[in-house]
């Protein structure tokens, strides 16, 4: 009798245990990858995708489809109140031709645009008197404030550091701007010409991807770097920069 | 004897029970990381739902969608999805 009732107690923990591990639900979070981190490149054949394959820019001004621009414009990266500025040029249609920079420029100079217009905006209600000050006193604030300066130690170091990102997705990152940088000093070393500006798309599609991932969980670096994207697009963009950085 | 025999009856099914889980890594923190490689790497997958951890840097996910994936860190230190 006695091994009858400890098998029939065996079965009943058992059973309770393996419902309790039933139980556990799978708690997932939801995804915040953004539809804007499209397909970099065909993967091999095989399957197999390996991190920051380098883009071919070429095969992509051949197919005339610009990923960047229409990414930017449909689901734009920035952040909290900033989206609102950045929105506005979402107006523009989606299938613009590709040109990337005249894109970015415009988005650029959309989002400086709006506090020079806010400011022409408040002086209106003020005294005429007062008005000269006042104003000068706006624009100078909003000069300070647009341009501030690039660390770019301590953006690495908050990239780096931040739990925002797994481990994974930053190792796959770390391997896409290597590639990127690459592709510049490839580009320098060729002793080409042309401009940089095919590698522009590329390096929108990074710095979008990277902005996606910061969005929700790193704001404020998500804002810091969108702030630095043209400061960053200048060294890589100026030969004599990307040297003296790289 | 019949008491070791007992205690064996009673320890093995723990130990298996015990071991179960360990070899699923559920932690929402791996399942999001995986899926945001797996997205940054142009694959389709939507969530990454469940990964079993094979090794050192080296998890098998499997995707809302059906697709499941090896994302591991090959000998160049890239990141790797293949797909299974």
């Amino acid at each position: 009798m006695h091994p009858v009732r400890t098998i029939g107690v065996l079965l009943l923990v058992l059973t309770a245990s393996c419902a309790g591990i039933k139980a556990a639900p799978p708690v997932i979070v939801a995804p915040t990858v953004p539809p804007a981190v499209a397909p970099t490149a065909d993967g091999p054949s095989d399957g197999t995708t390996v991190a920051a394959e380098p883009p071919r820019s070429e095969a992509k001004q051949e197919t005339g489809v610009s990923m960047a621009p229409p990414a930017a414009t449909r689901q734009p990266p920035v952040i909290g109140k900033e989206a609102a500025t950045i929105e506005a040029p979402a107006a523009v249609p989606a299938d613009v031709p590709a040109d990337v920079p005249a894109a970015h420029s415009k988005i650029q100079s959309d989002a400086k645009a709006a506090p020079p217009a806010h400011t022409s905006a408040k002086p209106a209600a003020a005294p005429i008197g007062s008005e000269q000050p006042s104003k000068h006193e706006d624009l100078a604030a909003v000069a300070g404030k647009a341009e501030p300066p690039l660390d770019m130690a301590a953006l690495k170091t908050r990239l780096r550091e931040t739990r925002a990102i797994g481990v994974f997705t930053k190792l796959a990152l770390q391997n896409q701007v290597d590639d990127l940088l690459k592709q510049f000093r490839a580009h320098y070393l060729s002793g080409q010409k042309t401009s940089v500006a095919a590698l522009r798309q590329p390096f929108d599609m990074l710095i979008l991807k990277v902005l996606a991932l910061l969005q929700d969980s790193d704001p404020s670096l998500a804002k810091t770097i969108s702030g630095s994207r043209e400061a960053i697009w200048g060294i890589l963009a100026d030969p004599v920069k990307f040297n003296a950085a790289s | 004897m019949n008491t070791r025999v007992w205690a064996a009856a009673l320890i093995l099914p723990f130990a298996a029970l015990a071991a179960g889980p360990s070899m699923a890594a559920d932690d929402p923190a791996l399942l999001k990381d995986l899926t945001a490689v797996i997205a940054l790497l142009g694959l389709p997958c939507g969530q990454v739902v469940s990964a079993r951890r094979q090794g050192d840097n080296d998890h098998l996910a499997a995707c809302k969608d059906g697709n499941r994936y090896r994302v591991f860190v090959n000998a160049e230190g890239r990141v790797v999805a293949r797909k299974q």
